[in-house]
């Protein structure tokens, strides 16, 4: 039985109907049209789909659509304001960990969801969050270099602010 | 050479639409009205169809048609015409396409799938090459001998053998007489996956104007489209073919792999798209997979370290279908020598047929199959002989004037090997290596390692340029954009070859056989050598074309002009100029009268001369090559048998570096890739056919936690071949991982390991026969 439900979605109060076992990945691609969240396996393995909801990087291929009523959800199309990228965005575009770009926002994101909520996040957590996505391309180091900028940036638009 | 802006980094052209989730992959196209396909993969990995009963599958809800292989009547194949787009009287390997069902969701399509009933009589299963080469074993594809195959290929009728490549250099084996030190052992680099984080998938539209749209995961749109053309009796153009972004591809997503069976499914939908996305089970079971070869190798050598004889006989897992295994096992024979020249060659490669899912390209293309043994054997001869091991490599090495195995005289400008090994040697062995402690025992090994592109006679890259009247540059070529960079490097060269800064070239996003200039397909680390190559030529027939209408503007002589970027100057005075950005419509005259042809241009570049084979299996078949040294600290924790790498080293000679951060990112995952493959990667048959691990989570890509400290530096020797000397770089840093790290637990306990993955359950045992190395 569909059922309506309510939340935000990057910013903007939204109603959509859902059937119970619907999973958030497909809400967000299939009715929603957001395609930046990606699905690269069957089991919540490679982390590509991860999004943030009420502050938390979670996996939307293993989350229930309907977990996210009445929540904040932010996906990787929400980053960005207008031209401006989200420093996360900029230190991950410039250190060299896009190459094919599949698993790039599930780690944006992932990042999302530590530096916001934790801007001193060290070693420990920052590879433990790392550690929940599979990347075939780079090696991880870029990826590493890209966090480790971006976090500092994040601290100097802080102190700016 | 005075570069520019060759060897700067430059941040690639699509990172911002990556990191902003706008770059559109295959499964985010949506067109309307879509319908979806899933299909059937058997229960058996070899069994007779008996009967296919769709009945029920038909009543289910939102189903628009159920399909099966009844009445397919063709056959395709690039090499060998083996492929069949779906199952028609037998299923060959567990991911066979057996039915499929369209319908509006792919939920719907799911279920309905399971209501399928096929009654299957089971045949025997041969999962290794060893099995379904045995006389006597069933046969796979039965009157294979009768399939069109390329004039070069040799089959085997009535048995399993797709085909069989032989090299012979020298006196082949009878050289093993000048021989003193004979070794002789067997290696393995099993079946592993390519495994890209974007799984395979395909939409095909057969329209009513009768011409068919595709947009399909797939490096050679050029080859679907003649593929697909053949097969429906359409011209070529009429079939459009588009690349959108990719995923990363490896090699399994080259060649053609899904397009077909996708394109029948949608032959019963006509006027309809039809999508379908391979779940990464089926990216496991019903796409490519990769390696699955085996060695056996003698080798022969003088008391004083001369190698003078090479016996390889390789034996290759190829598949279900032998169509793109086959170049991978010709790839792996010839390039079984490794960097070194042996007077003597035999050289036998087989592609068996097996019930498993066909193997293709992956990064690497052979080279890392039967370099394991080459790389492994240098050391177990250097140990015979009483001699150093990096002495024994260095004393062969094929450098100038060395000829390979497959006839070519080596050149100085084919790389400086010695220059790399010089300089992993000074990293690994300046500080000593560590003392065994309570914990772990420590290895260390290098090795020297070369690759060739794998080509065909017409594997030519297309390019077309045209400057825009502001003096910017828009280019469009058919290479396909896997990650490994290929746009950012396009903007380098031709702001190079055009005097102009790369921000003002503006490169193609997505490959349209409609629009794109012709490209075989981008394999072979071959894209920056000829991509790069067409690119110049099409820059300088741009700049003559420029030159000629400046010369008219100047009245002038062209031999008199130089072209400098935003200007057409006269040499002897250079005030006497015309600014670039006005000829490039022509260039127009107070009165509007214009003179001059519009400012573009065509161009394509292949490898120069090469060729066939000949009967001897040799020819100018490599005709480029990348050569390097790499090298691993390992160690071994004592409790589990676990390999935990240190640090790797990897120093190749590439020519000219285009762009650093991108090419030090490319070696960094090449080497990832392969210490995935020695230490944790193998998909896992059971005795019925079936993978057992087809998931991720049981298929053990290295993760973030397991990535390792990678040292990596670059030769440039200029090529003269390659773009301001480059060479290609995108598959190399794969191949002296599983050799280095097997030689390096030799180093540690003193024990030979003869295949990979080096999981710890096989270091254990080793741990438990250990002795002290020599």
């Amino acid at each position: 039985m569909a059922e309506k439900m309510t939340f935000k979605i990057n910013g903007l109060d939204r109603t959509v109907e859902i059937e119970p076992e619907m999973m958030l990945i497909d809400l967000l691609r299939d009715e929603l049209n957001l395609t930046g969240t990606k699905r690269g396996c069957d089991n919540s393995t490679c982390g590509t789909c991860v999004v943030v909801l009420n502050g938390k990087a979670v996996k939307s291929c293993n989350t229930l659509a309907s977990k996210a009523a009445g929540a904040d959800v932010i996906t990787v199309e929400g980053l960005a304001s207008g031209m401006e990228l989200h420093p996360i965005q900029k230190a991950i575009a410039e250190s060299g960990a896009v190459q094919c770009g599949f698993c790039t926002p599930g780690i944006v994101m992932e990042l999302y969801g530590l530096l916001e909520t934790n801007p001193e996040a060290g070693e420990t957590e920052m590879t433990n969050a790392l550690n929940k996505h599979l990347c075939r391309c780079t090696g991880y180091e870029p990826i590493r270099d890209g966090a480790l900028i971006a976090q500092k940036m994040m601290k100097e638009h802080a102190k700016a602010k | 050479m005075d570069l520019k802006y060759v060897g700067k980094t430059y941040i690639r052209p699509d990172a911002i639409s990556k990191v902003t989730g706008k770059a559109i992959y295959l499964d985010d196209i949506r067109l309307p009205d879509m319908l979806h396909a899933v299909v059937l993969r058997p229960k058996y990995a070899h069994a007779r169809i008996k009967k296919v009963d769709t009945a029920e599958a038909e009543k289910c809800p939102g189903v628009y048609k159920v399909v099966t292989g009844a009445g397919c009547k063709f056959r395709y194949g690039d090499n060998i015409k083996d492929l069949q787009p779906m199952a028609v009287d037998k299923v060959r390997y567990i991911g066979d396409p057996v039915a499929a069902v369209i319908a509006d969701t792919p939920a719907h399509a799911r279920a309905a799938v399971e209501k399928i009933v096929v009654d299957y009589e089971p045949l025997p299963v041969y999962t290794d090459a060893r099995e379904a080469i045995k006389p006597g074993a069933a046969l796979i594809h039965e009157g294979h001998e009768k399939y069109w195959r390329l004039p070069t290929l040799h089959e085997t009728a009535d048995s399993n053998i797709a085909n069989t490549y032989h090299l012979h250099k020298g006196r082949g084996e009878e050289g093993f007489d000048e021989a003193e030190v004979i070794i002789e052992e067997e290696f393995n680099y099993p079946l592993g996956s390519c495994a890209a984080i974007e799984p395979h998938g395909t939409i095909v539209w057969f329209k009513e104007d009768r011409t068919i749209e595709v947009w399909s995961t797939s490096i050679c749109p050029f080859i679907i489209r003649e593929d697909l053309a053949n097969s429906y009796g359409v011209p070529v153009g009429d079939v459009r073919v588009h690349t959108p972004d990719l995923g990363g591809c490896f090699g399994y997503k080259s060649d053609i792999t899904t397009e077909q069976t996708i394109a029948w499914i949608a032959s019963f939908a006509p006027g309809r798209p039809v999508k379908w996305v391979a779940s990464r089970e089926e990216d496991f079971t019903s796409t490519l997979l990769a390696h699955g070869i085996r060695t056996r190798m003698k080798m022969g050598a003088k008391k004083d370290g001369t190698l003078v004889a090479l016996k390889s006989t390789i034996y290759h897992t190829g598949g279900a279908y032998a169509d793109t295994a086959v170049n991978v096992t010709i790839a792996s024979t010839h390039n079984s020598t490794g960097p070194y020249e042996f007077k003597h060659c035999d050289l036998t490669g087989y592609t068996v047929y097996t019930n498993t899912p066909a193997v293709g390209a992956y990064r690497g293309y052979g080279h890392q199959e039967s370099q394991i043994a080459t790389e492994r054997m240098m050391d177990l001869m250097a140990r015979k002989l009483g001699m150093d091991a990096l002495a024994l490599r260095k004393k062969n090495f094929l450098s100038e004037g060395k000829v390979n195995a497959v006839g070519e005289t080596m050149w100085k400008h084919n790389g400086n090997l010695l220059e790399c090994a010089t300089r992993v040697e000074k990293m690994l062995f300046s500080k000593p290596k560590p003392a065994e402690d309570a914990d772990y025992v420590y290895g260390r090994s290098m090795v020297t390692v070369m690759k060739s592109p794998k080509g065909a006679p017409f594997s030519t890259k297309g390019c077309y340029m045209k400057m825009n009247v502001d003096g910017s540059v828009t280019i469009n070529m058919g290479g396909a954009e896997v990650g490994q960079g290929l746009r950012t490097i396009i903007r380098q060269i031709a702001g190079e070859a055009l005097k102009i800064a790369p921000e003002r070239v503006r490169v193609y996003t997505e490959i349209d056989t409609q629009y794109s200039p012709y490209e075989w397909q981008t394999i072979g680390s071959m894209f920056t050598t000829q991509g790069g190559r067409a690119i110049i030529r099409a820059a300088d027939k741009l700049i003559t074309l420029l030159k000629n209408t400046a010369a008219q503007v100047l009245k002038t002589d062209v031999d008199y002009l130089e072209y400098e970027g935003d200007y057409v100057i006269l040499r002897n005075d250079p005030t006497i100029r015309v600014a670039t950005a006005e000829l490039a419509r022509g260039y127009i005259t107070d009165d509007g009268i214009t003179i001059g042809d519009l400012a573009q241009s065509v161009s394509d570049a292949r490898l120069p001369r090469y060729s066939n084979p000949d009967k001897n299996g040799q020819g100018s078949i490599g005709v480029t090559y990348t050569m390097g040294a790499q090298a691993v600290e390992l160690r071994i924790e004592k409790k589990t048998g676990k390999i935990l790498v240190d640090h790797f080293y990897s120093v190749f000679d590439v020519g000219q570096v285009i762009n650093p951060l991108q090419i030090r990112g490319s070696v960094l995952g090449g080497v990832t890739m392969a210490i995935g493959a020695a230490l944790y990667e193998e998909v896992v048959f059971d005795a019925e056919g079936h993978i057992t691990n087809p998931q991720l989570f049981k298929y053990h890509l290295p993760t973030y936690k397991e990535s390792v400290e990678q040292t990596i530096e670059f030769v440039e020797t200029p090529d003269p071949i390659g773009p301001f000397g480059a060479r290609g770089i995108g598959e190399h840093s794969v191949i002296g991982a599983a050799p280095a790290i097997l030689n390096a637990i030799y180093d540690a306990i003193g024990v030979d390991l003869f295949e990979i993955p080096a999981t710890p359950e096989k270091v254990k045992k080793a741990l438990e026969a250990r002795k002290e190395p020599k």
